[in-house]
């Protein structure tokens, strides 16, 4: 199979032999697609046995055996047609991803190991394999990402014994800086970033699993809650902790946790200078993104874990505070299921939680409060396994940020990977639900997918150093829905409103690179790839629709919504989950609609107003 | 509370791994469980544990105590809680089996746990339930005895048929000065239809040496029953016999104490002779373990009672034996033994010698297990035995794998006559004695008959002897 696979990835990237690195790219390429779930690891393979048929019926020969010209050729003619080129640009992704890092090894390797990595702060943290079968806790929290880390932090510092189960494992600072980025992406997300919500067009939705959540892996932009929001959700939702001046105090609290302040200008980056100026010349409203990175060194590896320990994550800013009050987190936990005690007077009664290990023993702890912040992905699953999940919306209203980008070509060097990774937001047009975010990932892991196969993309690899990208994300009607029990299952209809914003935004970020100077822009869509011109790339737009574009989303919430009107929303305006007592919401899941932007802040604020009113009480 | 309750044992052997310790430690629960309702499955039942934990080379404690939360089907747990001692320190166990229908057997018979000290971690393990060997044991201990309250048996049962006779009467020991004390509260329904009437007596019974037994009437007195929530035992002229306290004068004697009672009720005769009174009388003793707190005043003196161990027992029929003797000897740790050996009055029935029942109660376990057992046997053979007589009287008899000889000696200057008088007129005499001694020996047969335990009494037995 890895025949196969060395033999597309040979033609898909060129490989002439002249470099060293694409000959490392296939086994790169195998280790990636180990980590990712069954369906997509079958569907690559099945693709490179495809063109592999292909170049066999077309030459005789397999792939790996033909000469580069002859590749070229045989993947020429497959780039013709038109209806195969989704199949090539899916196949594209995961060998990028393994082009991106073989070739800053070689071609940058000092850049991964100069790094001195500072001491995390101490957490408590033991595996499940240690933990024994059998404990007890005041409380259970699934899930140590921005919800449940702030949960635990404020029921323990209530003075409950509070245990936080974590599928993932503990990443330190210093792992960090010793692992190629690649190697960290494939432990740290789900599915090994895999995660595709079903739709046309399909979403990438990666979400992290470690200790500290998504909140490792995220850009690290933080924004407050937009008033608007927050009136809806207390005028619409019936929300009385989304009260403005009470939640400001919970923003402002997080804020200070986190250390957020604007991203630093003198490690910025191009990317981010080109952004900003862009909007400048167009009179635009723009400037660096509050981040929670006040020491950011700009190694742009925010996605895969913080190097240099600047970025706040929650395991670094709010787990140590849960620890040192007393509460303990176990790795390595997957909870099978919430135990109920349905013979209580009174109605359904939460206690506990069954915990699977790694090597698939259990152990269970008995709690009176489960605290669900599995992420919005996860609480509907983990629910319905547990046989709470009998709410008809519950997980309905996912809303998940979609978001597309493009990238511009510039005469000089931008290398976009130098500097903050998300360092720019320009908010024009922000009123109609659009979020310009300058966003570079480390080489090959960013969301804009190269145009061309071949040699096409091989040009367009090496001059990537010039390449500008710009990302957009949309403030979404709730279309998804989490389907499954033991296997999520994600459903995404895009809206044809937001279909519309999304072709909006792509317009309005070419505008921002060629007012910033670029060449050209490059779309990320197979089928109109370049524009030279602001007017020739709305033409281009006026041909196409969302269903062309690849998008990637990263803020899935809404899915257990908080609400007062018990028919639609699965959780009370309190965060208790409905039908069972003893079970509270605090993850994005409990968000009642998109929050319309980066959510991090918005959803540590809403756990801790969630429990703050629970620590109180008790 | 349910009209009945469940009590099993249940064993379980597997191993424990104390923190700072490599090697595992056999460990074993040997449990009694107890609880006031009968064990339903598909609900949940809490239950009152008791028992020994073992802990090879570390810990033995015979006097664990515990609960259990036994829910197999609504909650899918059956949670084991238990307090125990080991190196000087209190323990805890905690751990429950998750019963799982995928894997019914493993789930039910696997007991994962941790022990805690302080509320910290200190060692975690598993206990299992052996199938082979442990669970016939295990269903032949369910029993669903009869939920029973000492103070459901003190209000009066007399219906108002003529020719029946009620008694409460209490005695008690004082163990600092050894004196005896004997509460008898009657109520007499003649059989010729005249009003019913209370009296009875009071006396005290000095230890051996120090004086002669003192005793006062009081009564009789119109019977005046008040209704029922407000009947609670005997009251009359300023005499109380019920639930919880004792108070009184008479003569040179008062009396003012609170009675704390212990232990289930004691059916000395069958148990549905006294729910039906078919028999001529029955006897029945409701808190064979409970103790007084109070004043006793008399001619000269005062005792200050603190805990003194005695008991209340109950009579309902129509009068006294023929012959009787009587026991109550409180063997301490809550062991009890109580003996009525009786000859009838019933024509027929006066022919015959005296019926022997016998109560041990040991370890809260009561033998025989049937009270018919010893008055009947099988059918005449191998009841038990009794010569009554005095100063000495005697009792011996043989059930199941055990077997019991008591003697009982009633030294006559610290014995007190009294005339009885039944319903019908007719007169007893009858000698009792709070300072009474009693040898009692009990063997079990294990290839030859072997000492189980022996008891000395020395003036601390209550007994009587009567005829007419």
């Amino acid at each position: 199979m890895s025949d196969r696979l060395g033999g597309l990835v040979a033609a898909l990237l060129a490989d002439d032999g002249s470099k060293p690195w694409p000959g490392a790219v296939p086994r790169r390429l195998d280790n990636v697609l180990g980590s990712m779930p069954v369906p997509a690891r079958a569907g690559v393979r099945a693709a490179a046995a495809a063109v592999d048929a292909y170049a066999m019926v077309r030459t005789g020969r397999r792939l790996r055996s033909l000469t580069p010209d002859e590749r070229e050729t045989v993947l020429a003619s497959l780039a013709g047609r038109s209806s195969l080129l989704p199949v090539l640009d899916a196949v594209k992704v995961p060998v990028m991803l393994a082009a991106g890092t073989e070739r800053m090894i070689h071609e940058e390797p000092q850049a991964a190991l100069s790094m001195k990595p500072p001491e995390d702060p101490p957490l408590d943290c033991t595996s499940s394999v240690e933990w024994p079968d059998r404990s007890t806790a005041d409380a259970v929290v699934i899930g140590s990402g921005a919800g449940g880390a702030i949960a635990a932090r404020e029921l323990a510092r209530a003075g409950m014994r509070v245990v936080v189960l974590e599928e993932g494992r503990r990443h330190t600072t210093a792992e960090f800086g010793r692992r190629a980025p690649l190697d960290r992406f494939a432990e740290l997300y789900r599915d090994g970033g895999g995660t595709v919500a079903l739709g046309n067009p399909p979403v990438v939705l990666p979400v992290g699993r470690a200790v500290g959540g998504t909140t490792v892996v995220n850009s690290g932009t933080c924004y407050r809650t937009p008033d608007h929001v927050l009136a809806r959700w207390r005028d619409s939702f019936g929300l009385d902790l989304a009260d403005a001046d009470s939640y400001a105090g919970c923003l402002d609290e997080v804020e200070r946790t986190i250390q957020v302040d604007s991203a630093p200008m003198d490690v910025l980056g191009s990317n981010g200078r080109k952004a900003l100026l862009g909007a400048e010349r167009l009179g635009w409203e723009a400037a660096p993104l509050r981040r929670n990175a006040t020491g950011c060194k700009g190694s742009c590896q925010c996605v895969v874990g913080c190097p240099t320990g600047a970025k706040q994550s929650v395991q670094l800013s709010v787990l140590p505070d849960a620890c040192s009050a007393g509460a303990r987190i176990v790795t390595s936990a997957y909870v099978r299921r919430i135990l109920v005690e349905r013979d209580r007077p009174g109605g359904p009664q939460a206690c506990g939680v069954a915990v699977r290990r790694p090597d698939g023993s259990e152990l269970e702890i008995l709690s009176p409060l489960v605290v669900v912040a599995a992420g919005a992905l996860q609480s509907p699953p983990l629910l319905r396994r547990s046989g709470l999940g009998g709410h008809p919306q519950l997980g309905r209203n996912l809303a998940i940020h979609p978001a597309a980008s493009v990238a511009g070509r510039f005469a000089e060097p931008v290398t976009a990977w130098k500097g903050v990774l998300q360092s720019v937001g320009v908010e024009e047009l922000h009123s109609e639900g659009i979020l310009i975010e300058a966003t570079a990932g480390p080489p090959g892991m960013g969301s804009f997918v190269l145009p061309g196969v071949g040699r096409a993309l091989r040009e367009e690899l090496d001059g990537a150093a010039s390449l500008a990208t710009l990302g957009a994300m949309i403030a979404d009607l709730p279309s998804g829905r989490v389907l499954g029990a033991r296997q999520t299952l994600l459903r995404y209809d895009l809206a044809k409103r937001d279909g519309r914003r999304l072709m909006r935004a792509i317009e309005a970020m070419g505008e921002v690179l060629f007012a910033a100077g670029a060449e050209e822009v490059l779309t990320g869509i197979a089928a109109a790839p370049k524009a030279r011109s602001q007017r020739e790339l709305v033409e281009m737009l006026g041909g196409l629709t969302a269903k062309q574009l690849h998008l990637s989303a990263f803020h899935p919430t809404g899915t257990v919504a908080l609400g007062s009107d018990p028919q639609t929303a699965p959780a009370d305006p309190e965060g208790r989950l409905r039908g069972v007592r003893g079970v509270l919401v605090t993850d994005g899941s409990a968000l009642p609609s998109c929050p319309e932007v980066n959510p991090q802040v918005t959803i540590m604020a809403t756990a801790l107003a969630v429990t703050r009113a629970v620590a109180a009480a008790s | 509370m349910g009209a009945r309750g469940t009590t099993f044992t249940e064993t379980m052997t597997g191993s424990v791994c104390l923190d700072g310790e490599s090697e595992q430690r056999p460990i074993r629960l040997d449990l009694v469980v107890r609880t006031d309702e009968v064990l339903q499955p598909h609900r949940t039942t809490d239950c009152v544990l008791t028992g020994r934990v073992r802990i090879a080379g570390w810990a033995d404690d015979h006097e664990a105590t515990g609960e259990m939360e036994i829910s197999p089907l609504a909650r899918r747990r059956i949670r084991y809680r238990l307090d125990f001692t080991a190196q000087g320190r209190r323990y805890s166990l905690d751990g429950w089996k998750s019963i799982s229908p995928a894997r019914p057997v493993k789930s039910m018979t696997v007991l994962p746990f941790v022990l805690q000290r302080d509320g910290e971690q200190a060692a975690k393990g598993t206990l299992r339930f052996s199938i082979a060997t442990q669970l016939l044991p295990f269903l032949a201990s369910f029993r669903f005895p009869r939920a029973d309250d000492s103070e459901r048996h003190l209000p009066p049962r007399w219906d108002g048929k003529p020719g029946r006779t009620e008694v409460w009467y209490t005695t008690v020991t004082d163990p600092s000065t050894g004196t005896g004390l004997w509460l008898h509260h009657e109520l007499v329904a003649p059989t010729d239809g005249s009003d019913a009437y209370a009296h009875g007596w009071v006396a005290r019974f000095p230890a051996d040496g120090e004086g002669p037994v003192e005793h006062a009437r009081f009564g009789p007195q119109p019977w005046k029953p008040m209704p029922a929530p407000h009947q609670q035992g005997f009251t009359s002229d300023g005499i109380e016999a019920g639930p919880g306290q004792l108070r009184g004068k008479a003569g040179p004697f008062s009396w003012e104490m609170a009675e704390h009672p212990d232990g289930e009720p004691l059916y000395t005769f069958p148990r549905w002779s006294w729910r039906r009174p078919l028999l001529p009388a029955a006897q029945i003793v409701p808190a064979p373990n409970a103790s007084y707190t109070g004043t006793f005043s008399y001619d000269g003196g005062e005792l200050q009672l603190k805990g003194a161990p005695g008991a209340t027992a109950r009579i309902y029929g129509h009068g006294n034996a023929r012959r009787w003797s009587w026991l109550h000897a409180d063997l301490g740790g809550g062991d009890v033994l109580e003996i009525v050996a009786a000859v009838s009055m019933r024509p027929g029935l006066r022919k015959l010698p005296p019926l022997v029942f016998l109560r041990l109660r040991k370890n809260g376990r009561t033998w025989p297990r049937r009270a018919e057992r010893s008055a009947l046997g099988w059918a005449g053979a191998g009841r038990f035995r009794a010569r009554i007589g005095l100063p000495t009287w005697s009792v011996t008899g043989r059930s199941g794998l055990r077997r019991i000889k008591v003697v009982v000696t009633q030294p006559e200057e610290r014995t007190l006559a009294l005339d009885y008088k039944d319903p019908d007129g007719s007169a007893a005499v009858c000698r009792n004695s709070e300072t009474a001694d009693a040898r009692i020996l009990l063997e079990r047969w294990w290839g030859r008959w072997r000492t189980e335990a022996e008891w000395s009494l020395d003036g601390t037995a209550h007994a009587e002897v009567g005829d007419r």
